[in-house]
């Protein structure tokens, strides 16, 4: 029989082993102390999130993700209770809420909801309530739209009116678009419904036309039709920065964008001459929008940790904050700030024309993510 | 009886990486082949046994096309890789004198950076502004359009990553290869040709194989180097698989394409094994023996 003596080499490792674990284990009175959120990284700024902390005697702790199925993902693998808050955008947090992973929520304690601009007021923006319950499930945040940035100087304004400017041959190898799959898809849908006049009929899922939601045979004139884009762009962006670049040096005239990477080029301060860019929110084909929320997770209980949920996004939609991040990651922002904006950042970040966030399809969930994968696999493989 | 303090030190040197490997390595993988007969529907795991997935792989022509151009890929980065990293390991060796180290060490200085900041740097390089399109285009003359976004940027960009590698590994070869032999064959009246492919080549081959297949392996896998310079037709086998985890959520059919990857390089490394003699390779030291 073996005899387990404990020596001085045993007591070594063992308290080794428990020091370098101790990082890894997390005491449940230490988890109040901890906002954890799963948000766009464009909308950190350090310095908020520092006084938050200071304020509140908290830490922030933030996980980043690109679109929004990554964050969905994220989210049914981790479980609600991983995070507090959660970002998404368009009809997301409706199926978000639908699937219990977020909560819903009291505009009543959250004393900047007041400010909102009239399109996004709770009575008006339904996009945030839940149909059957009457629930608000999110707070507005930023606004936008997918349109198209282009160089006046080299694309004539008529030409962007259509989506069919981002197939025009006689832009080959100066047009661009971003690597999101679903918004390719979905904008393409626009043009190719509209050619088909197939809006009107009845629908796969027998509510009014939604880009998200399509039959097969436009699934298969889109893929045609994304085939032969391919061949006329010049790439697929996979940053703001390197389609801020290709713009500006003039590689690239005409990109679809989420209207930031113009923003940026109007406001860069480089001492470069700058070129005439602009751009169409709305092609006559119709566009694609969508608003940024922050929804609060189903993890969260009534308490101390939802007021400090509250409290983070009170902060993040006050003026003074939603003015710096319009400015820091280039988007509108649902919160009225015409009062203390230039008569220039008005026009510049679309504050008089958030009204036409009403004419824009929400950006949603595909009908079937594995059909629209095989269609963008198929014109990747072309 | 044996020494309890020599019991412990074989737990601490066999036991402790043998349950690493298999918490990280031997799981996950099983894992990987689990999800890939299971099904993914609106981004939802479906635990429903099938070869659906592997049938998807074997009928949709988009995974082939992705998975030969990954393969010509890695043909072409590996043997090219290959015939650079000989001249310039070849003058180390018996160039290099007292600075042989320093020189082979330069090699990896590359690796001091992170790969995405290389393949930035080198999309800034090879892009329609960069060094090489803006300089042409200052002269007046055209830009490198074939350098810009496409396959050819895709394939700099691994050879840039993966040379060091193999200049290494060959280095590591001809470092314990015995010269007296090459200036034994020029005696006997062998041309500096026929030194090379009858002597230096054949003795040095295994490690040569090594160099290739550590080139060839991830550069099939590869998925910055075309995200980033690849362009709209560059989208590559290992990419395709990012993307399945990523966006497009359908995990199971990415796991199924995982699994064939990994079949593929084991018989790839299988087939190649049977021309390495290990002591041949440079890495033991047994070759001078």
């Amino acid at each position: 029989m073996q005899r387990t003596t404990i020596n001085r080499r045993s007591v070594l490792a063992a308290g080794a082993g428990a020091a370098l674990s101790m990082p890894f284990i997390r005491p449940s009175w230490a988890q109040a102390q901890t906002v954890r959120a799963l948000m766009w990284e464009a909308y950190v700024l350090p310095d908020v999130v520092s006084k938050f902390e200071q304020d509140n005697n908290v830490k922030f702790v933030a996980t980043f993700f690109d679109g929004n199925s990554e964050a969905y993902n994220k989210l049914r693998v981790g479980g609600a209770k991983e995070f507090d808050l959660v970002q998404a955008d368009g009809f997301w947090p409706q199926l978000y809420f639908r699937e219990e992973l977020i909560r819903s929520v009291d505009y009543a304690h959250v004393p900047s909801a007041t400010s909102y601009l009239p399109e996004f007021k709770p009575e008006n923006f339904k996009v945030l309530t839940d149909a059957a319950s009457g629930a608000k499930i999110g707070y507005p945040f930023c606004w936008g739209a997918y349109g198209i940035t282009y160089d006046a100087a080299a694309v004539e304004p008529e030409k962007t009116d259509t989506i069919a400017c981002m197939f025009d041959p006689a832009l080959s190898g100066r047009l661009s678009t971003s690597a999101r799959f679903e918004e390719n898809i979905a904008l393409a849908a626009l043009l190719v419904t509209d050619r088909l006049g197939s809006r009107d009929k009845p629908r796969p899922d027998g509510k009014p036309f939604n880009p998200y939601v399509l039959t097969d045979e436009e699934l298969g004139e889109i893929q045609k039709l994304l085939v032969e884009q391919k061949a006329l762009l010049l790439t697929r962006y996979q940053d703001n920065p390197t389609l801020f670049q290709l713009l500006q040096s003039g590689a690239v005239v005409a990109a679809t964008e989420f209207a930031q990477v113009f923003r940026q080029l109007l406001t860069a301060k480089d001492g470069n001459p700058k070129e005439d860019f602009r751009h169409a929110l709305k092609m006559k084909e119709g566009g694609l929008g969508w608003v940024d929320t922050w929804l609060v997770t189903s993890g969260v209980e009534d308490g101390p940790r939802l007021e400090l949920c509250n409290r983070f996004i009170d902060r993040m939609i006050s003026a003074e904050v939603m003015k710096r991040i319009g400015e820091t990651a280039g988007c509108s922002t649902t919160i009225d700030l015409r009062s203390i904006s230039s008569e220039e950042d008005r026009k510049l970040y679309l504050m008089d024309r958030s009204s036409e966030i009403a004419d824009l399809f929400m950006f949603d969930q595909p009908s079937s993510p594995e059909k629209w994968e095989r269609v963008w696999s198929n014109v990747q493989a072309a | 009886m044996a020494d309890p303090d020599n019991r412990w030190n074989r737990r601490l040197f066999l036991h402790v990486p043998a349950i690493f490997l298999v918490l990280f390595f031997v799981l996950p993988l099983i894992a990987l082949v689990i999800l890939s007969f299971w099904q993914t529907e609106n981004y939802k795991i479906v635990r429903e046994w099938s070869a659906t997935n592997y049938v998807t792989l074997a009928t949709e022509p988009a995974y082939f096309v992705f998975f030969v151009r990954s393969l010509f890929l890695a043909i072409g980065v590996s043997i090219f890789s290959v015939a650079v990293s000989w001249p310039i390991a070849f003058f180390i060796v018996r160039h290099g004198g007292r600075y042989k180290l320093i020189l082979s060490l330069l090699l990896a200085v590359p690796f001091l950076s992170g790969e995405v900041l290389r393949l930035i740097s080198l999309q800034g390089m090879l892009g329609p502004t960069g060094l090489v399109n803006g300089v042409l285009l200052k002269i007046g003359s055209a830009p490198l359009r074939f350098i810009m976004y496409s396959n050819w940027a895709t394939f700099i960009a691994l050879v840039y990553l993966y040379l060091p590698m193999v200049v290494t590994t060959v280095y590591l070869s001809l470092l314990n290869f015995d010269f007296r032999l090459t200036s034994a064959a020029s005696s006997c009246g062998a041309n500096r040709f026929q030194v090379f492919c009858e002597i230096v080549w054949p003795l040095n081959l295994s490690g040569t194989i090594v160099g290739f297949l550590l080139c060839f392996i991830p550069t099939l896998s590869a998925s910055l180097a075309p995200r980033f310079l690849g362009g709209p037709s560059g989208v590559l086998y290992g990419m395709s698989i990012a993307q399945q985890f990523g966006e497009s959520g359908t995990w199971a059919l990415g796991a199924a394409m995982g699994v064939v990857l990994f079949l593929f390089s084991m018989a790839v490394l299988g087939v190649f094994s049977l021309g390495i003699d290990l002591r041949r390779t440079g890495f033991t030291g047994m070759g001078r023996l």
